[in-house]
């Protein structure tokens, strides 16, 4: 039972340690936005230079 | 099956007009409902980020066709306040009008990283808020903001740099004690799993005991960390002499964190610290939730009401210059452009115009005004510009009166017993007078057994199912009501929505969709109705009219020389020829019959029909509330005719014309008064004290900020049928909380003549308190879950 002196005292530091990344990771802004994030990945990031034109005029292309 | 698609907007989702414009996205053309969306569409495939279309889970806003004007967002004393100075340039926080799912957010990520001088852009989907940092030097911030405004995400002022911060730092400390109570909450309980296995006794006291601490010491951070808000609450309740929901909570929590405190001196059978723990990290969790989808809500609603940085062109001995509103005195000489809003209420100088005040009254047809009238703040100025010397400022105009009648009538809105607060605070007091009266009667019988047995009362009645009861239900009933598109606002919107008996409808915006469009175009003789129609488009737009969008959207002449007639219509040049477009007798010589005539002052050319369309939902949707029970009833501020119309058309038999603001809120006092329990609809500012004085109100979230504001829920669609769907949700949620309170007092009142019998053991009093929460929660989830039948 010996080792439980040992053990406990370690769970408790690992605790300790988890709740301090958490509120790191808090502070950080890390919980800010749990969505947008995720869509990110799905998409390359290397495209094309951006169109400098601030919108393209209004062409209707019906007829 | 594919066809119902078709005929709404690619972009935004609403209804086609007639003549769609067609953009190519992928390998596919899709139709657009407007040259704005069309630009939109066209711009985002252009940018490479057409997945936005694959990505998204709600249609994108619709976005002006004429770009809003950014400009005076670049002076110095607009972003003051508001702005904030970092290494790379300047930083502004904005809520934009139009973010409704994380696809939004990605999109206005990427889109504005690709303006030049954007050094960053941080986007959040949940709080709508967009935060852009910007090189000064190497672009205007109106640059940025247009963009935005072009991808149909409308920015307005953020509260100002200090609240932001604020409301941040609020949010991050809820999630801090959310996950500190995770966190020990699961460690605690693997202490306590040590102590249950085992289960015959054999453990030396020395290493329990030593257990024991270790679970107080981990325990102790969740209870007076994470439990906090619960505390603090229940101060509160006691101090205003009203326990309530928090109290029954914290004295729970309490309850057993201290008796396992007490057993853990004493060397007692049993501790419940992982009760404890347990019963903050779900509570926590369950109000996490619900606050969440209520803050998501307001984050995006509340703010507008003090949007748009209000400047107004004040005439000087020079000439004019552009000041903030709040600079204005009375006596100044105020000029305000055609299609322009009033800055303050004042005299009108010089010559007649035609002022909107549907803001105000509701009344869609403008208002002529001749000089020396009174012209109030919030209504626009239609078809000429015009000056005004400001008698009333700020704090005075009748806008800012309307606001004071919504704070009033807030402040009035009945609130109803709340069921559920009532039961708790009676259980605490039956509760502890319970528990001493045990203690007594065995003190008399075997006072060595006395306090373990009183013990074992509290703990196998602790209110834990009584106090997951109501928040368990409310948290998946608004998760479920914000999937519909519906944001409740107020906390207990939810339970008054389902004991509403009578439902008051607003008309323009609400029953129908708020914007003119033409319905009929008839060419006289053999003339070419597209052609004619152009030209009274070109008439309307340079007349800033409100009915030139209905006309049309596309390559539209430019008319010359427009002069508007108050009341009668425009008169201008286009192609070289006069025409006339309004009333029968002004642009025909005709008989006035309604509709409006396109003449060169004797003959004929067009007749237009004008009206505003019902949504399409309106009738099914007032049927299905009338299925539920509901009267409706429908005020409006217009005309007889038009309301009475309307009314038919949807099946309204109650309906009244011409009615004020303060008649309105009058009417439904009188509801009130006869017993009903009122839900009132509406967009408007004119209805604003409506809705804060009804019993609960939902609010169109296409309307005024003011309407959003007093309103107890906010229909974020168009569709209206979400309407009977949230009062059948309420209705449920409200079974259910009932069925949950039942229970959680069945078994306390149950378990409670075992305990005081000294029947219970200490561990069958934890495993009772663990079941019957649990019971509860899954109870409660059923809510998350689509309604079976026709519920």
């Amino acid at each position: 039972m010996n080792i439980l002196l040992a053990l406990i005292p370690i769970s408790l530091l690992l605790l300790g340690a988890a709740i301090w990344a958490f509120l790191w990771a808090v502070r950080g802004g890390q919980f800010d936005d749990l969505d947008t994030p995720a869509l990110d990945m799905l998409r390359d990031e290397d495209r094309p230079a951006p169109p400098r034109t601030p919108a393209p005029p209004a062409r209707p292309d019906g007829d | 099956m594919n066809r119902a698609l078709d005929l709404r907007c690619f972009h935004c989702g609403e209804a086609l007009p007639a003549d769609p414009v067609k953009v190519r996205i992928g390998d596919q053309d899709r139709l657009v409902c407007c040259t704005g969306c069309g630009a939109a569409a066209n711009w985002i495939r252009d940018a490479g980020l057409a997945d936005y279309y694959t990505l998204r889970q709600a249609d994108g806003a619709r976005v002006d066709i004429a770009p809003g004007d950014y400009s005076a967002w670049d002076r110095g004393d607009v972003q003051s306040g508001h702005a904030v100075a970092t290494p790379e340039g300047r930083e502004i926080t904005v809520v934009v009008e139009g973010m409704r799912c994380a696809a939004c957010a990605w999109l206005i990520d990427h889109a504005l990283r690709r303006e030049p001088g954007v050094c960053d852009v941080g986007a959040n989907a949940v709080t709508g808020r967009v935060r852009i940092g910007w090189n000064p030097d190497a672009t205007p911030l109106s640059n940025v903001l247009s963009r935005l405004a072009a991808l149909g995400y409308r920015p307005h002022l953020a509260q100002g740099e200090a609240a932001e911060r604020e409301r941040r730092r609020e949010r991050n400390r809820l999630i801090a004690r959310l996950g500190v109570a995770a966190l020990g909450a699961t460690q605690a309980m693997m202490f306590a799993e040590a102590l249950y296995l085992d289960t015959a006794n054999e453990m030396a006291p020395a290493t329990r005991d030593f257990f024991r601490w270790i679970t107080f010491l981990v325990s102790t951070p969740v209870v007076f960390f994470s439990g906090w808000p619960f505390l603090t609450g229940m101060v509160a309740e006691l101090r205003h002499r009203r326990p309530g929901m928090d109290t029954l909570v914290a004295t729970s929590v309490l309850l057993a964190y201290f008796a396992s405190l007490v057993e853990t001196l004493r060397g007692g059978a049993h501790v419940w610290f992982d009760a404890a723990v347990m019963f903050v990290l779900f509570l926590l969790a369950a109000r996490f939730l619900e606050r969440m989808a209520r803050r998501q809500a307001s984050a995006q609603l509340d703010t507008l009401a003090r949007a748009q940085p209000a400047l107004a062109w004040r005439e000087t001995v020079a000439g004019r210059e552009q000041v903030p509103v709040t600079a204005l005195a009375a006596g100044d000489v105020v000029q305000v452009a055609a299609g322009d809003t009033v800055p303050a209420d004042g005299e009108l100088l010089d010559r007649a115009a035609a002022m909107d005040e549907s803001l105000l009254t509701g009344e869609s047809v403008p208002v002529p005004k001749a000089a020396g009238d009174l012209l109030y703040a919030g209504s626009t100025c239609r078809e000429s510009a015009a000056r005004l010397r400001v008698t009333r400022t700020g704090s005075d105009t009748r806008l800012s009166q309307l606001t004071r009648a919504v704070e009033q009538a807030q402040a009035q809105r009945p609130r109803l017993a709340r069921f559920a607060d009532a039961v708790a605070m009676r259980f605490v007091v039956a509760l502890f007078i319970a528990a001493g009266l045990v203690f007594w009667a065995w003190w008399q019988v075997e006072p060595a057994r006395a306090f373990e047995i009183a013990l074992a009362v509290l703990v196998v009645s602790c209110p834990c199912a009584l106090s997951l009861a109501v928040p368990a239900a409310l948290a998946t009933s608004h998760g479920a009501l914000a999937k519909r598109g519906v944001l409740a606002l107020g906390a207990d919107a939810l339970e008054t929505l389902a004991q509403a008996d009578t439902v008051v409808l607003d008309k323009t915006g609400t029953l129908t969709l708020g914007r003119p469009r033409l319905v009929r175009a008839d060419a006289v003789g053999d003339g070419d109705v597209q052609a004619l129609q152009r030209i009274a488009a070109a008439l309307e737009a340079n007349a800033g009219h409100p009915l030139a969008a209905a006309f049309a959207d596309g390559a539209v002449p430019v008319a010359s020389q427009v002069v508007a007639a108050p009341g009668q219509g425009v008169s201008g040049t286009v192609d070289g020829r006069e025409w006339r477009l309004g009333r029968a007798e002004f642009a025909c010589a005709g008989q006035d019959d309604g509709a409006l005539w396109l003449g060169d002052g004797a003959r004929a050319f067009a007749r237009f029909e004008v009206a505003d369309p019902l949504r399409p939902d309106a009738r099914e949707a007032v049927a299905a509330l009338r299925e539920l029970g509901l009267a409706p009833r429908l005020l409006s501020g217009d005309g007889q005719a038009t309301v009475a119309a309307v009314a038919t058309e949807v099946g309204i038999t109650d309906f009244h014309a011409r009615q004020s603001p303060e008649d309105k809120l009058a009417a439904v006092r009188a509801l009130q008064a006869a017993g009903h329990r009122v839900l009132a609809v509406g967009d408007g500012i004119n209805d604003a004290p409506v809705l804060a004085g009804a019993d609960v109100s939902v609010a169109m979230a296409a309307g005024a900020p003011l309407a959003h504001r007093s309103a107890g829920l906010v229909l974020a669609g168009s569709a209206l049928m979400r309407l009977p769907e949230s009062v059948a949700l309420a209705r449920r949620c409200r079974r259910i909380i009932h069925q949950n309170l039942g229970w959680a007092l069945a078994y306390n009142v149950v378990a409670l003549p075992f305990a005081a019998l000294g029947w219970v053991t200490p561990g069958l009093a934890a495993l009772g308190m663990a079941a019957s929460s649990l019971v509860v929660t899954a109870n409660a989830l059923r809510l998350g879950r689509a309604p079976r039948g026709n519920e």
